[in-house]
């Protein structure tokens, strides 16, 4: 994939940086894709050790999430940009929390494949 | 209303500009308040014009929510701003993200008040319970606002602490549920309406209490998503 369908900025750094953060947001995508194929793949086989697995990546979720976010603000704080660009990095923004959003309803998925696992009679608790 | 924080620039337009975006995040944040209000009172009533009114305005939200967005993209372009300036426009966009988003759930409060009094037959078990709930997550949605309003974090651990005795209040209110479930399958559809409805409430306090995390980030740059209570404490302290 060669990045976002943005064209050659005159600053070569520019390009490089929405490359960078482009690559980011793919990783942090096929994360969460993962991730919710796990969740939904533990679910249905009541594999307990799998829910356990999503619940793990949690944080690096989140670490792409703070990490794509803080490149996107200094990128918008240095560099300026205005038209096609700033509505990209403040969509990719957006994404991340979507993405996050997501992830967190994986782990809802993966956190009840446990409790039905542990507790098939008593469901209070 | 203290105006330093954004009223300094040497553009008196775009201290305009700043002061109106605020001000629109208020009126959106006060239709949001107003909506859980209605949402809960429908409910709790039974009271199925309003519950339908509730329903009705969630697109005046949505609408707030575009207009805002759209303008804080703008303003972003037009006047490149940094620091502060650029913390409080972007927090703006995530503000108004949880603002619908709380928005749509007490919609679904309105959709399971409709329900509800269908389901119910006029009993009224967990009314009152829920009424507290209802009670603490608009306390906790309330300071929120205040805080963005004045652009300051005081207390904001105060309001986050609150979602713990929100979880604790939806996770009694549950296994009251689940009790009356297993008592007597008759109960169940009434009893799942009210779990929606708890939930919803239930996840208003998560977005209220992410709306705190954007202010922290807005007032000092500092990124306090996902923290446990105990850690943003810690980090809060002496600020």
């Amino acid at each position: 994939m060669d990045g976002f369908n943005s064209a050659p900025h005159i600053l070569k750094k520019f390009d490089s940086e929405l490359s960078l953060i482009h690559d980011k947001i793919v990783a942090m995508g096929h994360l969460v894709e993962q991730q919710l194929s796990s969740a939904l793949q533990a679910f249905t086989t009541n594999d307990v050790k799998l829910a356990i697995e999503v619940l793990k990546q949690d944080d690096l979720v989140d670490e792409y999430e703070a990490i794509i976010d803080a490149e996107c603000i200094s990128v918008i704080a240095l560099y300026q940009p205005t038209g096609c660009d700033l509505d990209l990095l403040v969509s990719v923004i957006k994404v991340t929390n979507e993405l996050e959003s997501i992830a967190a309803k994986a782990e809802g998925i993966a956190d009840i494949t446990i409790r039905l696992n542990q507790k098939t009679v008593d469901l209070r608790g | 209303m203290d105006n330093s924080k954004i009223a300094h620039h040497i553009s008196e337009n775009f201290n305009k500009e700043l002061e109106d975006i605020r001000n629109k995040v208020l009126t959106m944040g006060g239709c949001v308040e107003e909506q859980i209000e209605q949402a809960v009172r429908a409910l709790t009533t039974g009271d199925m014009e309003l519950a339908e009114l509730v329903i009705k305005q969630d697109n005046q939200i949505d609408e707030l929510e575009m207009e805002i967005d759209a303008e804080c993209t703008q303003i972003i372009a037009l006047r490149q701003p940094a620091a502060f300036d650029l913390r409080l426009l972007l927090v703006v966009l995530r503000v108004i993200n949880e603002l619908e988003r709380i928005g749509d759930l007490a919609e679904r409060i309105a959709k399971m008040a409709i329900y509800l009094s269908n389901s119910s037959e006029g009993r009224t078990d967990q009314y009152h319970e829920l009424k507290h709930m209802a009670g603490l997550v608009k306390d906790m949605l309330h300071s929120a606002l205040d805080n963005f309003a004045r652009m300051t974090i005081e207390g904001i651990t105060d309001i986050t602490r609150c979602d713990e005795q929100v979880d604790r209040e939806y996770a009694s209110i549950i296994r009251q549920l689940i009790t009356q479930m297993m008592e007597d399958p008759r109960n169940i559809t009434r009893s799942m309406d009210m779990l929606w409805t708890v939930r919803a409430l239930e996840r208003i306090g998560d977005h209220s209490r992410y709306l705190c995390e954007h202010l922290v980030y807005m007032v000092n740059g500092e990124d306090v998503r996902h923290l446990t209570q105990a850690e943003l404490e810690e980090k809060m302290k002496g600020q």
